[in-house]
């Protein structure tokens, strides 16, 4: 028999009167295994709460994700994403355009934005005793950003030529958006931040207002806190200035993508503006089995991280065939690809350069990586993992990227073992199913 | 009018009311009034606690300093020789910075690949930073490696071989390092004004052009690391989860065979400062916007009157909230932005302000940023303006220290300046005890001279300027005099 009338009405109040929060799992802290604690829960609205304390330096980190990133946005969108990340600077009901950061910096802090494939997220680092200014400042512009024709102008404009310098400054940069829109063929995957610049001057008022209500709201969105906090006081503060803002509805994020590839994709970028050719290759790792991720993980130490990395040792010590290489592990929201950009000085160069790339690639499939040379990897890999712990900041993101991933936060050690663990094997089974030509796309660019 | 029935009140509806009530009167909806202003900080502020510098001297005279840093899972060690780009002879321009970059490039037995592998098998991050005064050898490490990454130090450190072969490949990587760095306008202005305001002191050696590295031996590399790389003249820093007894035992165990010997050094004068009207121009042909440096020769870090500076540096160009930005690019609308900023060596310090503007704005630029610094000295700074900058300065320590590129850094620099503990784990309340008066002195006593200005930019963006400026001194981006321009002068 259902609940009836009353009693629900009973429970209504007693939710919203007793319990300011809905736990996830608990309200103790849970261990990541990996050298700090972390509480997880949710506010009335949805808003998905993380901390973790760390009392050792008087400050603390605070960050807001909204899942507002580019994968939102529909064709012709292009720039909408990163349009709203700019536009949370520009005033709230009690903040001033460009205030936010000005409260920040007065009181010491740090802060900055970021949009990715998946987030939009805003952070700041600050003095521990400013925790509630950070909070205050952060509910401000999630409950009552002050979108206006004006702001939207000016932001557009500011992006537009911000984005005309950099294309100026870096020859490079289109190509890189090309090759990744062939390296990820789905528009929601594979567009860039920007694109040609013509999509963001077409996007209406309507449009940012539309993406604002529907991704900028509790429910899609994760706060993380970490630094010198005391939990129980966080969590009031917390509900102080966030649980009375609306949660918007629940979406949902766009269906895993499909990609169609045949065969090995290579195509020529003509006119780039620059004196060295080059070419950016790479390949694509999906769909991926059990085990796959900690081995590409692994992988890219082996080909291209550190002076002794197998690409890099060939094509800039051994071969001498590029003076430049750069590259490494994309991680696109499961879609994972190994990607290398190559400047050499002459065309005859380019093609030994990428046909030294393709080999070492090829050889994963047949040959048995070393029990040293693995070890090392895999020390490197610990090493960076570590690193990126080492800070508050670090921290807090490493949470909000287990989060919007859906990982669980309890089993982030296992994922870091799991990589430890990969064996020989491992890897020629993942070459032998993934480095094949259907993963494969090489753009190479042409001198103007 | 039909009247509006009566509803007879059921009791689900009425808790349902209740539950509204409830809502409405709940803290979060009361609470919005707290929302039009931002809310004070916390009354009872944590303070910044760094470890203690626990100091060691072994027999052989290397200084050992640890500081102790609990539940870190990483290691740095870092050795500093008290020597650094200053301590190059006016003859080989560069001889430190190639020494030090030859450390781990192979010793008469092991080759460099093998430390290169090594290291990175340990996922040790190595690197090498020359400053004007020290160098300083720096290597991160996972705690488990400790034992491994000191045996290679000492390798690399006590026994390098300086192959000529190995040279040629550090020399052509400095070259280039420093031709890439020339695309910067930002170094090449800050590069002319420490060369200028440098002119008569062996700092000036530290600002030489890419074509010095070309002739620099490996003769002259071991003799630079003969005559400095020893341990009376050098400090090793750990940092990590390790106390003071076992790092300083395990830095023994290493470094204790390190011959001694003493190292002499003449004693360098502070330079005088710039007092005149003085105008460099750099002509970057492929420079896209000018950048604007104006600064002069300070205080060093021991002085009484650094404390007072940093807050007036803050004041004049901290944040975008300071002086400089708020005028030059928000008031006025000259600059992409503008910042002031100071770098300390053994014997003095630097200031300046640095800006980039539209080539059509230079000259008032340049006057609005000399008149923002002479105001300092001038006008003293209102308490609200020296409190804002304390409070960002004080705030804003915690985060310096917290990387471990950050410790070590600062770490480096106590130690290797042999600075006292107000700038280790006092400096917060050294900065409290500044006030509108200490502040004020020190402007009158730094700021209140004519910087040297420095310009960065095309060529022929120089002309329209030329009646407005005096004397130009017009340089290429190597840093060679090419002509001096005076006012009226037809080029």
């Amino acid at each position: 028999m259902g609940m009836t009338t009353v009693a629900r009405s009973l429970l209504v109040l007693a939710c919203l009167v007793l319990s300011p929060a809905i736990n996830l799992a608990g309200q103790d802290a849970r261990t990541t295994g990996l050298g700090f604690e972390f509480q997880e829960y949710r506010l009335r609205n949805g808003l998905r709460v993380i901390l973790s304390e760390d009392g050792s330096l008087p400050l603390v980190t605070v960050v807001v994700a909204y899942g507002a990133g580019t994968i939102r946005e529909e064709p012709g969108q292009e720039g909408l994403a990163y349009l709203l990340e700019n536009l949370m600077f520009q005033g709230s009901e009690n903040v001033s355009p460009l205030q936010h950061v000005g409260f920040v910096q007065k009181v010491g802090g740090e802060l900055n934005a970021t949009t990715t494939l998946d987030k939009s997220l805003f952070y700041e680092t600050l003095p521990s005793n400013y925790l509630a200014l950070a909070l205050w400042l952060e509910s401000d512009r999630m409950k009552s950003l002050a979108i206006t024709a004006a702001a939207i102008e000016r932001t557009r404009s500011d992006i537009l030529r911000e984005h005309q310098a950099r294309l100026l400054s870096d020859p490079y940069l289109e190509s890189f958006a090309r090759f990744d829109s062939l390296l990820f063929p789905d528009f929601a995957y594979g567009h860039p931040l920007i694109g040609s610049g013509s999509e963001l001057d077409d996007i209406t008022d309507e449009n940012v207002l539309s993406f604002h209500q529907k991704f900028y709201v509790p429910t899609n969105a994760v706060l993380c806190i970490v630094g010198d906090i005391e939990p129980a006081k966080t969590r009031d503060l917390i509900a102080r200035y966030f649980d009375s803002i609306p949660p918007g509805y629940d979406v949902s994020m766009p269906p895993p993508p499909a990609f169609r590839q045949d065969g090995e994709v290579v195509q020529v970028l003509p006119g780039v503006p620059t004196a060295s050719v080059g070419f950016h290759f790479g390949y694509r790792f999906y769909p991926l089995q059990t085990g796959d991720a900690p081995a590409v993980r692994i992988l890219e130490y082996i080909l291209l991280k550190g002076q002794t990395s197998r690409l890099r040792n060939r094509l800039l010590r051994r071969d001498l065939t590029a003076h430049h290489l750069s590259g490494g592990l994309e991680d696109r929201r499961g879609v994972l690809a190994l990607k290398v950009f190559s400047l050499n000085n002459n065309a005859v160069m380019v093609q030994r350069a990428q046909k030294a790339v393709a080999s070492e690639f090829e050889r994963l499939r047949t040959n048995a990586v070393s029990a040293d040379e693995l070890a090392k990897a895999k020390q490197q890999f610990k090493m960076d993992y570590v690193r990126r712990l080492s800070t508050r900041l670090g921290r807090a993101l490493f949470l909000i990227d287990a989060a919007f991933s859906g990982r669980s936060l309890d089993l982030l050690r296992a994922e870091l073992e799991a990589c430890l663990k990969v064996s020989p094997a491992a890897l020629t089974s993942l070459a032998n199913r993934h480095v094949v030509p259907r993963n494969k796309v090489v753009l190479e660019l042409e001198q103007r | 009018m039909r009247p509006l029935p009566l509803l007879r009140p059921r009791p689900a509806a009425c808790l349902q009311l209740v539950a509204l009530i409830a809502v409405l009167s709940s803290p979060a909806v009361a609470q919005e009034r707290f929302r039009r202003t931002p809310p004070l900080a916390d009354s009872q502020p944590h303070e910044l606690s760094l470890p203690a510098l626990e100091r060691i001297t072994l027999p052989n005279g290397l200084a050992v300093a640890v500081a102790n840093r609990p539940g870190s899972p990483l290691v740095t060690l870092q050795l500093v020789i008290k020597a650094g780009e200053a301590d190059s002879p006016p003859d080989l321009p560069a001889v430190a910075a190639l020494t030090a970059r030859m450390i781990g490039k192979g010793t008469k037995l092991l080759s460099a690949d093998y430390f290169e592998n090594m290291l990175e098998s340990m996922g040790a991050d190595f690197s090498v930073t020359v400053l004007m005064d020290y160098t300083v050898l720096t290597l991160h490490v996972l705690e488990e490696s400790l034992d491994r990454a000191l045996y290679a130090l000492r390798l690399m450190v006590l026994e390098p071989a300086f192959s000529e072969r190995e040279l040629v490949a550090v020399r052509r990587t400095a070259y280039w390092e420093l031709v890439e760095r020339k695309k910067n306008p930002e170094f090449l202005g800050w590069r002319q004004l420490l060369r200028t305001l440098f002119e008569t002191t062996p700092y000036r050696t530290a600002t030489y052009p890419e074509d010095v590295i070309k002739y620099i031996t490996a003769k002259d590399v071991a003799a630079f690391y003969a005559r400095f790389y020893r341990p009376g003249n050098s400090a090793f820093l750990v940092s990590g989860n390790i106390n003071g007894d076992t790092a300083a035992r395990k830095v023994s165990l290493h470094f204790s065979t390190w011959a001694p010997q003493p190292v002499e050094r003449a004693p360098m004068p502070p330079p005088a400062p710039n007092t005149r009207d003085r105008i460099c121009y750099v002509a970057d042909p492929s420079a896209k916007d000018a950048t604007i440096f104006a600064g002069n020769v300070i205080m060093d870090a021991s002085d009484e009157d650094f404390f007072p500076f940093l807050v007036l540096k803050q004041v004049l160009g901290g944040t975008t909230q300071s002086r400089l930005f708020m005028n030059l690019r928000e008031s006025k609308g000259y600059a992409y932005y503008a910042f002031s900023e100071t770098e300390f060596f053994r014997t003095c310090g630097v200031f300046w302000a640095r800006a980039r503007v539209t080539p059509e704005t230079i000259f008032p630029a340049v006057r609005e940023i000399e008149r923002e610094i002479r105001s300092l000295a001038t006008e003293p700074a209102v308490p609200a303006e020296i409190e804002e900058a304390k409070s960002y300065l004080i705030g804003n320590l915690p985060a310096r220290f917290e990387s471990l590129e950050g410790f070590a850094e600062w770490m480096a620099r106590v130690v290797a300046l042999d600075l006292d503990l107000g700038h280790w784990d006092r400096m917060p309340e050294r900065l409290k005890l500044v006030n509108v008066e200490r502040a004020g002195a020190a402007a009158q006593r730094y700021l209140a001279a004519k910087p040297l200005v420095v310009i960065v930019g095309r060529p022929d963006w120089l002309l329209p300027y030329l009646g407005e400026f005096g004397t130009v001194e017009v340089y290429d981006t190597t840093g060679m005099l090419k002509e001096t321009v005076r006012k009226g002068e037809v080029r």
